[in-house]
């Protein structure tokens, strides 16, 4: 049977049980929507990853973008790609009626693009950054901007791309050089070079909109003097469009999303390349940051769907390959049996489940925040999960990407010798899989956000927010015969650590805080992937099918097996470990 | 010249359901199944979306016998592009006659230029709606319409399409699909056209597209008031699953091939 990707009765579960996704068509902003504009939705994405992201994966992996005379050329399938996609709404989907979107609830459209992402990550990237881009544009441009490009980046005309890192400020973009020199239209003229930045060049549509971050003469160093810009390809002129002097210097050669070019950029060569700001001038880090959660929540959803897309072919594979005896067998005329009756098997399946499907919980659960903290009626309820929000999503972030790369590192292991050769799959998923803890934010810049920032904001007001809704699953698990304690426990731990690691900071040791922050991203993830499964789980205990067992399973192995490691990784925190704080660079070789 | 177009949208399992023989063995287990629009359907719906595109307009009207859950696959064709539905509203058992005789009197009262069906419906694979339909409305008929190559890129879509309808609408040039090629006829119109797997490939719906479907009208009709007379004509006295096929053997050499397909399977 072909590789599903992603699991339907899962994302259905999910959706309609666990998520109550229904209950959103109740706001007004999605009152157009209701289970019979999902269901259809999700039948399109469905077939689309299938029946046309998906055979186009393996070619576009062996055959990346080539660089000539100046150009980028993708593979020739990026076309029918791009057209489906676009033929498909993906692009405006969850954007509001008043830009030709459609409304959609996040909470749908993100685990409906979980296939699409599965089917064929590069491919669809085309169109996450289009939407991001374009989203930036709608939310802090002019009249002027938005006339010159929402209309064709939201019809996929022109793509769009997030156009942020330098050679000298990638994790710290407070370091960002590019200049924007104001003319007396209006409109500045920028210079400046840029690196790595995804679909910064295609042959696909006739056009790109660059949103780059850069300084305006004589702004203050630093974030405060960092502002956006929308800079295109090719300008709007008289009726046409011209080259807007954006240069392509190269494009990267990369382990994965090779479908996708990413490609150093050089704006202004010719001191010829207009840019057009957008929001206020020195704020476009913080325009920039408003859109964070969805991009990174996007990058969580790109993990999850590269683990899930691997641990399906690795259990379609355990399923049909013979290789050994069951355990204790001593006949040697006895017929090998299937991997899958191997107990140590058996046990990797698992965690990928574990891994996969937690991850996809946690981001269905992280996404409807995002719907809730926009469109909640109550000011309050808007706030509660705006605070959820913000502490969860370098959490969402991070666990499918870290997590999911053990998991994919598990599908190729399953696959023996013949996972480590470029015939079979596995080894391409683990390369793309490596990119999610590096862009949108390395992993230790997802710690330092998490502990610096999001448990301390407010007082402590977001944990106590997450404590809340964690006991309340507890309470309905408990109660519908599912032992959650684990989870409980490692709750406290958590509470306790961020009390402890709060009050050493707050005293001047920041070394002792901050020096944990990895430690403390890990318990803080393990506990919330607890969250999710448990959520699972209070909703998986009625049925006696397969599918809920699956499920209880998965959960209890999480409970049984990580929950634990809390304790572990909150004693590092509480005794201040300092084999890693105290090390000295010049000791290491 | 705006033409008008009858297409059909049959509720069938998904192929990728696991289908099980119920246990009385006179139909299949219907929990847990999905459901869709039959695959050739929707080739028709696609079909007859292009050729209205074409002729500068016109109306796809699309139809479905059953339950109120035939809704689903009305919209889908709707969120493709169909311009509205009718929905015959029948419980329980239902034959290829009486599917027949119910677009029988939905056309006679539409009056579409033309009729274009699935050849079959991929759960009973009847193949016999279509021919029924044309021989009672005394219309002409083509089935099994398919093309000589595949006409999807862009590059392709100005090549000639199966289905072509002439300046004046008087005639539709049909390629059809028969044992070891292809054969063209000419049909008067009106028509009706059965459609094959390789006539097209079907649109997806699209989100907007999906959202516009849902203020599309659904006209409701049951067997009774167009006139028909829904009582089976067939009943289905046994089911079972095909026998499971038996794992392969090598053989030595061709001599014992040979000989294995002589004397064992009986085929030479
Ligand atoms: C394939 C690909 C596509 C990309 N696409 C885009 C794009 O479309 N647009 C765009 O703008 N950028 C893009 N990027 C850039 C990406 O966001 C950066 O690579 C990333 O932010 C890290 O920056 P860097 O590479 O300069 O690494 P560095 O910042 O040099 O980091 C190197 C290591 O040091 C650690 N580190 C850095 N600073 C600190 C600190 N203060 N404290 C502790 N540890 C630290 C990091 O965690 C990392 O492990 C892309 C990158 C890749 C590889
Ligand atoms: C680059 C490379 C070089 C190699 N070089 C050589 C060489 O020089 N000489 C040589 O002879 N071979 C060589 N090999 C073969 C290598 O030793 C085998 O790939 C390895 O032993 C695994 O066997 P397999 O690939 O058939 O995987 P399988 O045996 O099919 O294993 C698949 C998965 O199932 C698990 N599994 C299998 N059986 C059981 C069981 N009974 N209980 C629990 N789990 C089980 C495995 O742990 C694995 O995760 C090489 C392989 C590679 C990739």
């Amino acid at each position: 049977m072909a590789n599903p990707l992603v699991s339907d009765r899962l994302i259905d579960f999910l959706l309609y049980e666990v998520l109550d996704a229904e209950a959103l068509c109740a706001l007004p902003a999605f009152s157009e929507h209701s289970r019979a504009t999902f269901d259809p939705w999700l039948g399109a994405c469905r077939r689309v990853a299938r029946e046309v992201l998906w055979p186009t994966y393996r070619p576009m992996d062996l055959e990346p973008p080539r660089f000539e005379g100046g150009r980028v050329f993708v593979h020739p399938s990026m076309r029918t790609c791009w057209r489906e996609l676009v033929g498909l709404g993906v692009l405006a989907a969850s954007r509001p009626s008043s830009v030709g979107g459609q409304q959609l609830p996040l909470t749908v459209s993100t685990l409906s693009n979980v296939y699409l992402m599965a089917g064929n990550l590069s491919a669809y990237a085309y169109a996450g950054l289009t939407t991001g881009a374009a989203h930036l544009i709608e939310a802090f441009g002019d009249d002027a901007v938005k006339s010159s490009f929402l209309a064709a980046m939201y019809e996929g005309r022109w793509t769009g791309t997030m156009a942020l890192t330098e050679p000298q400020a990638g994790s710290s973009l407070a370091d960002v050089k590019s200049t924007a020199t104001p003319t007396s239209g209006g409109r500045f003229l920028m210079k400046g070079s840029k690196i790595f930045i995804s679909g910064g060049d295609q042959d696909v549509t006739e056009n790109i909109v660059h949103l780059v971050l850069a300084r305006i003469d004589g702004a203050p160093a630093g974030t405060r003097g960092i502002s956006l810009f929308a800079v295109p390809k090719l300008r709007p002129s008289g009726e046409g469009l011209r080259a807007n002097d954006v240069t392509i210097a190269g494009v990267i050669h990369k382990i994965g999303w090779k479908g996708l070019p990413s490609v150093a950029l050089s704006l202004g060569d010719e001191g010829d390349c207009h840019g057009w700001l957008v929001g206020p001038a020195n704020q476009g880090l913080k325009c920039m940051f408003q859109m964070m959660n969805e991009a990174r929540l996007m990058v969580g959803a790109n993990g999850a769907a590269t683990a899930s897309a691997a641990f399906h072919e690795s259990l379609a594979y355990a399923r049909e390959r013979k290789q050994g005896r069951p355990l204790g067998s001593t006949d040697a005329n006895a017929e090998p049996v299937a991997l899958t009756e191997h107990p140590d098997v058996r046990r990797m399946l698992l965690r990928q489940k574990a891994i996969v499907e937690g991850s996809l919980a946690l981001i269905g659960l992280t996404a409807q925040l995002a719907d809730w903290s926009e469109h909640a009626e109550q000011a309050e309820r808007r706030a509660e999960a705006k605070l959820l929000l913000d502490l969860l999503t370098p959490i969402a972030k991070t666990f499918p990407a870290e997590k999911g790369f053990e998991a994919n590192a598990l599908s190729l292991q399953l696959h023996g010798g013949y996972g480590y050769s470029s015939e079979y799959l596995p080894e391409a998923w683990l390369r793309d899989q490596k990119l999610n803890t590096i862009h949108e934010g390395t992993t230790t810049i997802q710690g330092l956000d998490l502990l610096g920032r999001k448990v301390i904001a407010g007082g402590g007001a977001a944990l106590m927010a997450l404590d809340g809704r964690v006991r309340d699953a507890v309470k309905r698990a408990q109660a519908a015969g599912f032992d959650a304690a684990p989870l409980e426990r490692g709750m406290d731990e958590l509470a306790r650590v961020t009390g402890v690691l709060g009050a050493r900071g707050a005293s001047g040791d920041v070394l002792g805080m901050m020096g944990h922050s990895a430690d403390f991203l890990e318990l803080a993830s393990t506990v919330a992937v607890g969250w999710a499964w448990v959520e699972v789980a209070a909703r998986a205990v009625q049925n006696d099918d397969d599918f809920s067992r699956g499920l209880r399973q998965a959960a209890s192995y999480w409970l049984a097996t990580e929950l634990p490691r809390a304790q572990h990784l909150a004693r590092l925190c509480e005794t201040n470990e300092r084999s890693y704080l105290d090390v000295n660079e010049a000791w290491l070789d | 010249m705006p033409i008008k177009i009858l297409v059909t949208a049959k509720r069938v399992e998904d192929y990728e359901s696991k289908i099980k023989v119920n246990a009385q063995g006179n139909g299949i287990v219907l929990e847990g199944l999905k459901y869709k629009i039959n695959p050739f359907d929707e080739i028709g719906v696609e079909e007859a979306l292009r050729l209205v595109a074409k002729h500068g307009g016109g109306e796809v009207v699309v139809a479905s016998v059953g339950t109120k859950d035939v809704h689903e696959q009305l919209r889908h064709a709707l969120a493709m592009g169909a311009t509205r539905a009718i929905w015959v509203n029948h419980a329980g058992p239902l034959d290829q006659m009486t599917v027949a005789g119910c677009l029988q009197k939905l056309i006679e009262k539409e009056k579409p230029d033309l009729a274009i069906l699935g050849k079959q419906a991929i759960d009973d694979d009847q193949n016999q709606v279509g021919q029924y339909l044309a021989e009672w409305l005394g219309w002409s008929q083509a089935t099994f319409a398919s093309k000589e190559e595949s006409l999807e890129s862009e590059a392709e879509k100005s090549k000639t399409p199966a289905l072509q309808l002439s300046a004046d609408a008087k005639t539709l040039t049909v390629i059809r699909e028969v044992d070891g090629g292809l054969e063209t006829l000419e049909c008067s119109m009106p028509c009706v056209v059965t459609t094959d797997l390789r006539l097209n490939q079907p649109r997806y719906a699209s989100l907007p597209g999906i959202m516009k479907a849902k203020s599309k009208p659904i006209e409701e009709h049951t067997p009774a008031t167009l006139g028909v007379d829904a009582t089976p004509k067939i009943t289905v006295t046994k089911m079972e699953h095909p026998p499971a096929r038996k794992a392969g053997i090598k053989v030595p050499d061709v001599a014992t091939l040979m000989d294995k397909l002589k004397n064992e399977a009986k085929v030479i």
